[in-house]
């Protein structure tokens, strides 16, 4: 396992709400599945969520097996809670810190296995690929600025998503789409790469994730006029509607005059003091923290401050349902991954559930690769490996001169992204936005590099992810410049209707050096599930 | 495989040291040590008081009285720290439900309390 | 209205050039009153020095990765408000009792090495199969063990601890603290397993309830009381046979 941090501060750990999966016998896989792919817009491909529908309650319990402390119903069987999109509860929770108690579990379980091994804080630099094969990696080793090449018979890219594209984001500092990167430079597809979702709930300034589950605990979202304003926009669903629609509806709000005004930007209140004290520290207690050590308030006594933030990619590596990219050896999960489950937009708690069914499946197809494949021989990766020290030297460690901060170039960046490629977007910000990343790339070759030690050399680290960044940020714009329809998270003011006919299909972007990505389109698989008219 | 392992061995790591005076620095560390020292002035008390008893007689009375006053609040500090910690330290449940901290503190005390009463009036009631 | 300021000395030390770490002086505008020490940090290295090398990422309290010396206290820099410090200048240096690799940044190999020592998973006699479903808990049940496991592995606690910081054999808090969330869980029967590394003289024994661990834990875990209970239970245990249920 190679990761750039020691593995418990992987992002998951943030993750709140829960995990969802057909838990009772109310529920079915078939109302799971339609949720998930109304949810997506109809652009998830079905056979892929109506598999991940079976497989969803099958790793709850291999997770609670493995110690995960799912909070529970009197009777002792693990508890769900409402979420949004979801038309029955299937939501599984540990308390309001799933994800952090899931990454503990899976972590802490791993350690009885002596068969991994883990190279912790080395940074992957490129993917080593020779005739369409993926042979293993090149690994920046962050506490001694060694080059290791690390060879394999199959590589899983499971590096999560890039909300630091954005300037507000939940996302911690680590999320830079690497994954993403390595694949698209290695030949790999990047699939639909525009649909970016922005979480209805973050706090202003921070962007700290507020859960979906204050809502579906019962909190009410309200504009400056006191008003639950989302009876305009999802009235059957009101605070438990998809994300995406939220989202706009809030923005909406803001531009119409409804919301408040405060010193980072216009927010609405979201309103729990009707739940009381028990409920909240029994179902909330994380939020109850949040809002005290961040923002001096007690969400018991007042509504807190939330604002539409970057939260989620669905966009990603182009895999299959077992993982598989279209390079030999090179699989895909979790968020860095397109597998085709999520589509324009993503319900809450499908995440949670993503990472442990589709890991699960492409541990398991990798390990069946590697048990067939034939070992990489020596000599291409000796020189692949020396190639890249050398790249990766000569680029940042040796060079001289340069004027730009990096810093600089990656805030206008996250602006500039933010501006062009937000909650709603528009051919104009969108070419001006492929400009602006252009005249950004030019920038970053005459970066300043001041750090010159190779020993825990952060700057490099910047420097690396800077560039993985501004390599996916074009593919995000590009791909939403030729979606000209509005479809789930994707919002065009110049285009917003969803248009079947042209669009029921996926954005694949291949990496062209020196131009725009190249897109491909593929249709959207459709088995049980006919589009229509999406309205909550 | 490694680039270049040999120019690159793993970094000098700088070898932190605990200060001398690490105690001082804290008021929560000076109270700690001050709270573990209290047992040094107690056991020389405790070794007088063995040597009087097979002297069966107090040697200094005047001198055992002082030094008696003087390791009081040493003693009474002592008993404070350990008995307010017994909160933290006993866990029981009565009837499924985890008995609160406080409770198990104030029970200690109360014992204290109840337990000094006792043996001073035994002691007031066996004086000559 | 004036712009605020506020000075920053953090550690450096680079190993291929430094004997021994040393402080730099950053003067930084105070441009917000929710602005934290990270802030400051990441602040210091977009804008005036590129070579401060210090862990982050979460920025919410929850990853554990930006545990730091804060005018001699150890806190989760993206907890700690410049606002309760100014007009004061504040010193960062790494977590005390932990070699330093470089500027901010702190090996924490040992810490890694005793966190696995404790078999920190569900160990049964007899697994249940998977087709079976859960195991039966209820929330009281993980009541027992919750506080325990909330631990985010930020090391603070280490950094605390004389004890650790005069004698790093000493197993630790956070490390023990997971133990008991483990051994206090109804699925799991590893108590056993876990007592030579737990009940060694290395282990809980080392620890004489300073106490200051639980003062600094940033998510309430009190890893002193852990290891007080575990002591106490170990005792039961060795003194009441009939207390040797699994």
């Amino acid at each position: 396992m190679v990761s750039k941090v020691y593995p418990m501060r992987s992002h998951t750990v943030s993750a709140e709400g829960g995990a969802a999966a057909v838990m009772r016998p109310e529920d079915s896989y078939q109302t799971h599945a339609f949720d998930t792919i109304k949810g997506s817009d109809y652009l998830a491909d079905q056979d892929v969520v109506e598999a991940f529908v079976r497989e969803a309650p099958v790793e709850i319990v291999q997770m609670e097996h493995w110690g995960c402390p799912w909070s529970r119903d009197p009777d002792g069987k693990i508890s769900v809670r409402p979420f949004g999109g979801m038309t029955t509860w299937r939501t599984v929770f540990a308390a309001d810190k799933s994800g952090f108690h899931m990454l503990h579990t899976v972590f802490q379980t791993s350690l009885k296995y002596p068969q991994i091994t883990r190279h912790d804080e080395a940074f992957v630099t490129k993917l080593l690929v020779e005739d369409s094969r993926c042979l293993g990696v090149v690994a920046l080793d962050i506490r001694t600025g060694r080059f290791d090449a690390i060879t394999a018979k199959s590589v899983i890219l499971a590096t999560g998503g890039l909300g630091r594209l954005y300037a507000f984001t939940t996302n911690g500092n680590i999320c830079t789409g690497d994954g993403m990167a390595l694949a698209y430079r290695a030949g790999a597809g990047l699939r639909d790469m525009e649909m970016v979702q922005f979480h209805p709930t973050g706090l202003p300034f921070t962007g700290i994730l507020i859960t979906e589950a204050v809502r579906g605990e019962g909190g009410y979202l309200l504009n400056n006029e006191g008003e639950r304003f989302l009876k305009r926009y999802v009235p059957n669903k009101m605070e438990l509607g998809p994300r995406d629609i939220i989202s706009r509806a809030m923005t909406t709000e803001f531009e119409e005059g409804r919301g408040f005004e405060g010193p980072h930007g216009k927010y609405m209140h979201l309103d729990v003091r009707h739940l009381g004290e028990k409920v909240i520290d029994r179902k909330l207690p994380f939020m109850r923290e949040l809002g005290r050590d961040y923002l001096g308030i007690d969400i018991v006594t007042d509504p807190i401050p939330v604002r539409p933030v970057q939260h989620y990619m669905m966009g990603g590596v182009d895999a299959d349902i077992s993982g598989a990219t279209e390079i030999a050896g090179l699989y895909a999960a979790g968020e860095c991954a397109n597998v085709g489950l999520n589509g324009g937009n993503r319900l809450g708690s499908n995440s949670l559930a993503e990472c442990l069914v589709f890991g699960a499946a492409a541990g398991r197809a990798a390990a069946e690769h590697a048990a067939a494949a034939r070992p990489a021989t020596a000599n291409p990766v000796d020189a692949m490996l020396w190639d890249e020290a050398r790249r990766v030297e000569g680029q940042y460690l040796e060079k001289k001169g340069g004027q730009e901060r990096i810093g600089a170039i990656r805030e206008e960046m996250q602006r500039d992204m933010d501006a062009g490629a937000g909650v709603f977007r528009t051919k104009e910000g969108l070419e001006k936005l492929v400009e602006q990343l252009g005249g950004l790339r030019e920038r970053f070759e005459r970066i300043k590099i001041e750090d010159t030690s190779r020993t825990f050399n952060t700057e490099i680290v910047a420097a690396l992810e800077l560039d993985f960044m501004l390599e996916v940020a074009q593919a995000v714009v590009v791909s939403a410049l030729a979606r000209e329809e509005s479809r789930g998270a994707h919002a065009r003011r110049d285009f917003p209707e969803r248009d079947d006919t042209k669009y029921l299909k996926h954005t694949v972007a291949y990496r062209r050096e020196g131009l725009r990505p190249q897109l491909e389109y593929r249709d959207v698989t459709i088995t049980n599930f006919q589009p229509q008219a999406r309205t909550y | 495989m490694s680039a270049d392992a040999e120019t690159h061995p793993a970094p000098r790591l700088y070898r932190w040291r605990m200060p001398a005076n690490w105690w001082t620095r804290n008021r929560h560390y000076f109270l700690y040590v001050l709270r573990e020292f209290t047992s040094l002035p107690l056991a020389i008390w405790l070794l007088w008081l063995l040597y009087d008893i097979s002297e069966t007689r107090l040697v200094q009375p005047t001198a055992f009285a002082v030094f008696s006053i003087v390791c009081l609040p040493f003693a009474l500090y002592h008993s404070w720290t350990f008995l307010s910690l017994a909160g933290s330290i006993i866990h029981i449940k009565v009837l499924d439900r985890p008995v609160s901290p406080r409770l198990i503190v104030a029970s200690q005390f109360a014992l204290w309390i109840g337990g000094t009463l006792v043996i001073g009036l035994l002691l007031l009631w066996l004086a000559p | 209205m004036p712009d605020k300021r506020i000075t920053i000395r953090a550690t450096r030390y680079d190993p291929d050039k430094d004997q021994a770490p040393r402080l730099q002086s950053y003067d930084i505008p105070f441009y917000d009153e929710s602005m934290v020490v990270l802030d400051a940090l990441n602040y210091i290295k977009s804008n005036l020095d590129g070579s401060l090398s210090y862990r982050w990422s979460c920025r919410m309290g929850i990853c554990g990765s930006c545990g730091m010396m804060v005018n001699g206290t150890p806190k989760l820099t993206c907890n700690a408000f410049l606002r309760d410090y100014w007009p004061r200048s504040i010193t960062v240096q790494p977590l005390n009792n932990f070699p330093v690799i470089r500027d901010l940044v702190i090996d924490i190999e040992d810490f890694m090495h005793k966190l696995k020592s404790v078999k920190p998973w569900i160990i049964r006699k007899q697994e249940i199969p998977l087709g079976a479903g859960e195991h039966y808990q209820t929330n009281e049940m993980i009541d027992d063990f919750r506080q325990f496991s909330e631990c985010i592995n930020c090391m603070l606690c280490y950094a605390a601890c004389p004890v650790y910081g005069l004698n790093n054999e000493f197993l630790g808090p956070a490390a023990t603290a997971l133990a008991r969330r483990y051994n206090l869980d109804s699925r799991d029967q590893g108590l056993k397993e876990r007592q030579p590394i737990v009940g060694d003289a290395e282990g809980i024994w080392e620890c004489s309830f300073v106490g200051e661990c639980s003062v600094v834990c940033p998510k309430g875990v009190d890893p002193a009381k852990a290891i007080q209970q575990t002591k106490l239970d170990t005792t039961m245990r060795f003194v009441l046979p009939y207390g040797n249920r699994d």
